[in-house]
Formats: structure tokens, C-alpha cells, sequence
């Protein structure tokens, strides 16, 4: 399978914080979903992958091509929602069309005023005066409103109404179901991403501990719930990451179904992504 | 380059009808003789241009562009062009203002005196936001202002000393000689300032952490 991103050994130096050597592989035809807590780094790496952070080593490729040496074909296929990053407020959606169609050779108005139409937001109103869901919708019609093959979003449902979420994933979803296209999107909201990507990249304190399909984290990890003694009796190799609660003890398991022909516990549940986030934050080992 | 360009231009559109009712005023006080219209030029360009600069930093756009195809080489780029098309504009009306005013109040179009003092505040606009824009892509537009200020500041003190202690005789002789050929002169310093100011810019941005 051809890959659309490739981020090899990526590091990137500030006084306080360090990405240490970032891989990610994002295959033609998929949604990888990048989760962190804030301050862990998806940011910085979206910025390093778009050439806006600078002095970073390791290699970034897009399209099979290097982010350093060809980054205006580059550029010309990928589209980009980033967190509180965007056009001058004072300028309107109608201002951003003829800005745009000056810069992308595919810039298409036509299907840009169809998606302003489909999401009620108006053209002639100043930026400032949309609705934070209204204007992160409109960072997002900007962004796809060129063709682009890949989508590189930043938070892109952060702000919006549950309605307004779904509405943005379904425009996800369409925008895949061209074989060619991908998104690669970091969100706090890992419900969103249970529900559209095929892979999961997992980034803590600058270093990516987890990247696997959504099939295999859904389908095989689980969080065991157990008693004191019970939780005793396990091996420490048998499990990732546990969490103790007033009366309970919450165990991450990489295979909760070898768990569970080894163990005789009964409450093995399947994991979602926020408690898998918080059990490999704030658990112990 | 040109979607980058319209960008600012729309932005300074946006505030339209706030310069245009600044003119109304400006031109109201220069028909009573309370000021020159030519002090307008430096004011309103470096005012507008400045205001672009503050809503591109509120908006972070300075990172966004670049994201965009070609967005880092030509953001410094198309806000240089940007200001010589507003400086270009603003000096068209205020000359034509200028005549107008001239012919209204005296019958007659002082051409020379009023041509000389605009050519000035030309050379005045393009010294002060040649100066500006680097100290801006450094410091970014909040802390610039201080910066100018400071450097302002330092300038008045130092000129003042200066004033007083050297010989100014080889600098009047050069001005005399620029007196024939002033318009040339004053041309050819407005572009090299300008080049370098572009390019001392265009090398911050580039090196510059978003």
C-alpha cells in the first residue's frame, strides 16, 4: 500500500519540550487520528510536517516527496485546519474565495459556495462575527475546497455542537471515499475518531507510545476491572498500565481475550480511546 | 503572489469607511488652513498597514500561510507590494486633493511647493515603514511599537548632540547638489531603502519560529 505520509525519526528541540523521534506512517485511502493530552506534541508535529516549525532533523515525506525540497507541489494537494490559526478576522468568507482562487491552481468557488451553502454560513460576514463552530465550519470548507488529497487537521470538531461534529464527519467520511484522499487529524475528541479512523497514533510527552489500527485497539485491548487480591495475583508483564480507584483496580491489557483464558476475572470490557488516553497518562506500571 | 497581495488589499478595503471619514476631516482642516494635506501620507500608510500587521498576528497568519502553497516565500513579498500600491493610491489622492484645495483657495495651482512636499513625505513614509517592517517581523507588532519608540527616542537624543557638535558643511554642499537632481535622487534612495528593508525582513521571517 503506497503511503501518503511518512514521518521518519522526527525530533524537534525547545527549552522546555522535545518530540524524540517521531515515526508515523499514514497509508493512501486512510484516517489516522493523533491523540495526546495538550502540551504533548501534535501540534508541533503538524507544524514540523507543514514546514511552519523550523530546525527540526529527520525526514518528512508527502506524497513520496520531501517536505523540504518540494513543498509547493506539496502544498498544492494537501488542505490544512489549524488550531486557532486562520485568516484575518476582519476579512469574510466571500474575501477568502477570491484570495484562494489566487492561490491553489485548483481552487474550485463553485464547490466552495455549495459547502457555505450546505453549512448555513453566510459569505458577506465579516470572520469575527461567526460563532466559534461557524468559523472553525469555514476553516474546514477552506481547507478542502481546493481538491486536496490530504487533509492535515488540527482539532477540527474542537468548538462544534455535537450536530455540528456529525455534520463535519460525514464531510469526512465523503471526502474518503475517494481511494486517493487520506486525513491525518489530531482531536481531544476521541469519540469522533472511534467512529472514522482506521488508525491510531498515540503521542505522550513528546514521544509516540502507541500506532495501530482502530480495529486492533477497539477489538483486542481492554480494561479489566478487579478486586485488590485478584489485581495481586496478575502478572505485571500481562498487562500495560494500571489505575487504582476507590474500590476497584482498572487494568489495561494489550489481548483482553489471552487475559482472559489466563485469568479468571470476569469484567473484561472493551477500551475506548479516553480510557485508554487516561489509563496510559495517568497510570502506573 | 497575487491572492497574497488581494489579501491585505481586502483587509485594508474592510476599513474603508473609517479612512474615509478621516479624509473627510483632513480635508476639511486643510480648507481652513489648520494643516497640510501632505503630513497625510506617512499617517495613513504606516496607520493601515500597521492595523494589517495587528490582525495578522491576533489571527496567527504569519503561520497559517504558511501552509499555504508558496506561503513563506511570498508573505514578506506581497506585503512590501501591498504597501507601494497603498502608498501609490493614497499619493494620488492626496495630490489630486491637494491641487483641488490649492485652486479652491487661491485661484491658482502652486505646483512646485506642493509636489516638493508631497515628494517629501514620500521619502518620509518609505524611510519610517521601511524601518517598521523588520522591526515588526522581529518583535512582532506589539512589542515593535515599544521598540520604535525607543529607537525614536535614542535618535531625537543623539541628532540633538550631534546638531550641536559637528560641522555640517560637506553635507550642504551634497544637498546642493541633490537640489538639481532631487527627484532622481530621492527615486533611487526610496528603492534601495526599501530593498533593504524587504530583504532584511524576508531573512527574519525565514529564520523566524512560528
Amino acid at each position: 500500500m503506497e503511503n501518503i505520509l511518512e514521518v521518519k525519526n522526527l525530533c524537534k528541540k525547545y527549552k522546555e519540550f522535545e518530540l524524540k523521534n517521531v515515526n508515523i506512517i499514514l497509508p493512501k485511502g486512510m484516517i489516522m487520528g493523533f491523540i495526546g493530552e495538550n502540551g504533548a506534541g501534535k501540534t508541533t508535529t503538524i507544524k514540523a510536517i507543514l514546514g511552519i516549525a523550523r530546525d527540526y532533523t529527520g525526514e518528512i515525506k508527502l506524497f513520496g516527496l520531501d517536505n523540504r525540497k518540494d513543498d509547493k507541489k506539496i502544498k498544492e494537494n494537501i488542505g490544512v485546519v489549524l488550531d486557532d490559526m486562520f485568516f484575518p478576522e476582519i476579512l469574510t468568507p466571500n474575501d477568502i474565495n477570491s484570495i484562494m482562487k489566487n492561490i491553489y491552481k485548483n481552487w474550485d468557488s463553485k464547490l466552495y459556495f455549495k459547502y457555505l451553502t450546505d453549512f448555513a454560513l453566510p459569505n458577506n460576514k465579516a470572520i469575527k462575527t461567526l460563532s466559534k463552530g461557524m468559523r472553525k465550519k469555514l476553516e474546514i470548507v477552506t481547507a478542502i475546497s481546493h481538491h486536496p488529497q490530504l487533509l492535515i487537521l488540527d482539532e477540527p470538531t474542537a468548538g462544534l455542537d455535537p450536530v455540528a461534529r456529525s455534520e463535519v464527519i460525514d464531510l469526512f467520511q465523503s471526502f474518503i471515499q475517494n481511494e486517493e484522499c487520506s486525513i491525518f487529524l489530531s482531536s481531544h475528541i476521541t469519540t469522533d475518531l472511534e467512529h472514522v479512523a482506521d488508525y491510531i497514533t498515540f503521542i505522550n510527552n513528546g514521544n509516540i507510545i502507541l500506532s495501530k489500527t482502530r480495529e486492533e485497539l477497539l477489538e483486542d485491548y481492554g480494561i479489566v476491572k478487579c478486586s485488590k487480591e485478584e489485581f495481586e495475583k496478575i502478572n505485571k508483564k500481562d498487562f500495560i498500565k494500571y489505575k487504582k480507584s476507590k474500590y476497584e483496580y482498572e487494568i489495561l491489557v494489550e489481548n483482553r481475550k489471552a487475559f482472559n483464558k489466563k485469568y479468571d476475572i470476569d469484567t473484561i470490557d472493551k477500551i475506548t480511546l479516553e480510557e485508554l488516553m487516561v489509563l496510559m497518562i495517568r497510570g502506573e506500571k | 503572489m497575487l491572492g497574497f497581495i488581494k489579501k491585505d488589499l481586502l483587509m485594508i478595503k474592510s476599513n474603508i469607511k473609517i479612512l474615509a471619514i478621516l479624509l473627510i476631516i483632513y480635508v476639511v482642516m486643510a480648507f481652513q488652513g489648520q494643516m497640510d494635506l501632505s503630513f497625510l501620507l506617512p499617517f495613513i500608510s504606516v496607520m493601515i498597514m500597521m492595523s494589517t500587521f495587528s490582525y495578522d498576528s491576533y489571527n496567527k497568519w504569519d503561520a497559517y500561510v504558511i501552509s499555504l502553497p508558496d506561503g513563506r516565500k511570498n508573505s514578506v513579498k506581497a506585503k512590501y507590494l501591498s504597501t507601494i500600491i497603498l502608498i501609490i493610491i493614497t499619493t494620488i489622492i492626496i495630490t489630486i486633493l491637494s491641487f483641488t484645495i490649492s485652486y479652491a483657495k487661491t485661484n491658482m495651482i502652486d505646483f512646485e511647493n506642493i509636489v516638493g512636499t508631497i515628494f517629501g513625505s514620500l521619502f518620509a513614509t518609505v524611510l519610517l515603514q521601511s524601518f517598521i517592517y523588520p522591526t515588526i517581523y522581529k518583535f512582532g507588532p506589539e512589542k515593535a511599537r515599544i521598540v520604535l519608540m525607543t529607537i525614536i527616542f535614542c535618535i531625537a537624543i543623539i541628532g540633538g548632540f550631534i546638531i550641536q557638535y559637528v560641522d555640517f558643511s560637506p553635507i550642504i554642499k551634497i544637498l546642493n547638489f541633490i537640489e538639481t537632481y532631487w527627484i532622481i535622487v530621492f527615486l533611487i534612495a526610496m528603492v534601495v531603502i526599501l530593498y533593504i528593508s524587504y530583504k532584511i525582513s524576508e531573512k527574519i521571517y525565514d529564520k523566524k519560529q512560528m
